[in-house]
């Protein structure tokens, strides 16, 4: 664990010098943020219509209103809940956009600034160095999605309906921003891990790893369209199927990170 | 008993041999200096030695153990390798670049083993510098620093004086030399053969398999033989009889006598000896001896014996 920590130091201290790496997840994070704000208040605001007044949020309001928790919300409240509750998952993506270069790099980037050698010298384990990595990228990533999450539920605390930042903090929301998130953000650093262990361009590895995008994206449509109802119980299973795909990832992207062929056939 | 004993190592890279059965041992105390062309394979024996990369046969041994992917993690911490590019991070300061392989070294007071290296190698007055400001030869002391922050028994360094001005290579030779009398074994990787003249008791030549192993005199007289030169103030030719019952070859040249020398240290003396006995005026005695370049380029010169198939020096 100590080599672990001081692998994690490293990349949190090295990642300080270079905040632009970030700038994908900040305009992630920005839009995540802004975009339920413009449909849940901007645009009823400057249109003129409410909410509960649009055809097109009944179903979902007749969803939203089954829940006990947000009964006591009068109509346009619990739509506006609704877009907040379901916006949360593309703050998911957040910490997935802002690690996914760093942890592009994070094999890659060493073996060509030559610092990788040195280091693979050391007693550090395949295990250490890429849990170090994966941390490395993981640790910023949740970092910026709590201060996003903060930064939304004051937003709504002060122009939503009252009450409705509450249901901010039911199970469903807090499991989605603080299991579901990391642990997909995980596996998508750990694929991209992997793929920069196995090739000599980070490119391909944010590529790749980018493919985490494709079912939280999914996900989203899939609850917009009213075809998925994320509840708890839903996001504590997605959860797990991802636990063990992180495993399975780690165990996996120990077996295919060759020192030899990254020491002696990269260039 | 030695430190560290490669046996038999061999690595092949699909068809390609690289190291090709390659036997040595490494004393404490010792400095070893491993010669060779680019693609020799030298880079990758030290690999090999610092477990980065497995033999495809052959075995390392550091005190007895032996070098698996078991091992490997805890004998890499008995070893300190410098890599031929220093590969420091660029954006954390060297006080930084040394904590993290302090912690990663698992030492008990990283802080203070940082710090006494910041003094030893003089570079305290940089600590708070980003790596990416300083200097080549900085660097190389950073790097050399990080190498030595665990006080590993086995030290390997590849090309440590490469590229670096002359004041910071002789700091450097300094160091090494400095690490024999700490009792490490030291390994060099190098082309700079007057570095090696300098500092190491023992030189391989490698060419993918070793072509000679011995120490610096031996295989110069093994290869050219050794001369000792002495001056005298009057005609020459006179004094070798006097000599010649003892030596073989001995040449007279005006004032000087050439005199051929199984060993140049342990003749001297006699040869003296006798020219002052014989009523000679010795003004002036030096050893002719073969620069090290040109024992190393006969070595590997493809119409030797040596380079063909043979190994000059002791068997390991």
């Amino acid at each position: 664990m100590k080599r672990i920590a001081a692998l994690l130091g490293k990349e949190l201290t090295d990642l300080r010098g270079n905040p632009a790496v970030f700038v994908p997840a900040i305009i992630t994070g920005v839009i995540s943020i802004v975009m339920p704000f413009v449909i849940a208040i901007a645009i009823p605001y400057f249109s003129g219509e409410r909410l509960a007044d649009s055809s097109d949020f009944r179903v979902a309001l007749e969803m939203y209103r089954d829940q006990p928790a947000t009964r006591s919300l009068d109509p346009e409240g619990a739509i506006q809940a609704m877009i907040f509750q379901q916006f949360l998952i593309l703050l998911v993506l957040t910490p997935v956009a802002g690690a996914m270069s760093v942890a592009a790099y994070a094999v890659v980037g060493e073996k060509q600034a030559r610092t990788l050698e040195p280091l693979l010298a050391t007693p550090l384990t395949t295990f250490e160095l890429l849990a170090g990595k994966v941390l490395g990228a993981l640790v910023p990533g949740i970092a910026l999605v709590t201060i996003c999450f903060a930064l939304y539920v004051g937003g709504v605390a002060l122009v939503a309906h009252p009450g409705v930042y509450r249901t901010l903090f039911f199970p469903r929301a807090l499991l989605t921003i603080f299991l579901l998130g990391p642990l997909a953000s995980l596996a998508a650093l750990q694929l991209a891990v992997c793929v920069s262990s196995r090739v000599n361009d980070a490119r391909s590895a944010q590529q790749i790893g980018a493919l985490i995008i494709l079912p939280i994206s999914a996900l989203l449509v899939a609850e917009f369209t009213n075809n998925v109802q994320l509840t708890s119980r839903l996001v504590l299973f997605i959860s797990t199927v991802l636990a063990v795909l992180n495993i399975a990832l780690m165990i996996v992207g120990i077996r295919l990170f060759d020192r030899e062929s990254i020491l002696t056939r990269w260039k | 008993m030695a430190t560290l004993v490669a046996s038999h190592l061999t690595r092949r890279f699909d068809s390609r041999v690289a190291v090709d059965d390659v036997s040595f041992e490494l004393a404490p105390g010792e400095i070893f200096a491993l010669l060779g062309p680019n693609g020799a394979g030298k880079t990758t024996t030290l690999r090999m030695l610092a477990g980065l990369i497995d033999p495809s046969s052959g075995n390392v041994r550091i005190d007895g153990e032996t070098m698996s992917r078991t091992a490997g993690p805890r004998l890499r911490g008995r070893i300190g390798f410098l890599t031929e590019a220093p590969g420091l991070w660029d954006r954390l300061t060297v006080e930084r670049n040394l904590l993290v392989y302090a912690r990663l070294h698992g030492l008990a007071n990283p802080a203070r083993a940082v710090d006494e290296a910041l003094d030893l190698f003089d570079i305290a007055s940089r600590k708070s510098d980003r790596a990416a400001q300083l200097s080549k030869g900085l660097k190389q002391r950073v790097a050399l620093a990080r190498t030595l922050l665990h006080r590993p028994e086995v030290v390997l360094l590849d090309e440590p004086t490469s590229g670096l001005d002359p004041e910071s290579a002789r700091d450097v030779r300094e160091l090494i030399l400095r690490l024999r009398g700490e009792r490490r074994a030291v390994l060099i990787s190098t082309h700079n053969l007057d570095e090696v003249e300098r500092v190491a008791d023992r030189v391989a030549v490698l060419r993918a398999r070793l072509v000679a192993l011995d120490t610096p005199a031996a295989l110069r007289t093994r290869l050219f033989g050794s001369r000792v030169l002495v001056r005298l103030g009057g005609a020459a030719a006179r004094f070798a009889d006097v000599l010649r019952p003892a030596f073989k070859d001995v040449r007279a040249d005006d004032r000087t006598l050439s005199i051929a020398v199984d060993d140049v240290e342990h003749a001297t003396p006699g040869i003296v000896r006798a020219l002052v006995q014989a009523g000679a005026d010795v003004v002036s005695v030096v050893a002719d001896e073969a620069p090290l370049e040109e024992v190393y380029l006969r070595l590997l010169d493809p119409s030797t014996r040596f380079a063909r198939s043979g190994q000059a020096g002791e068997a390991p």
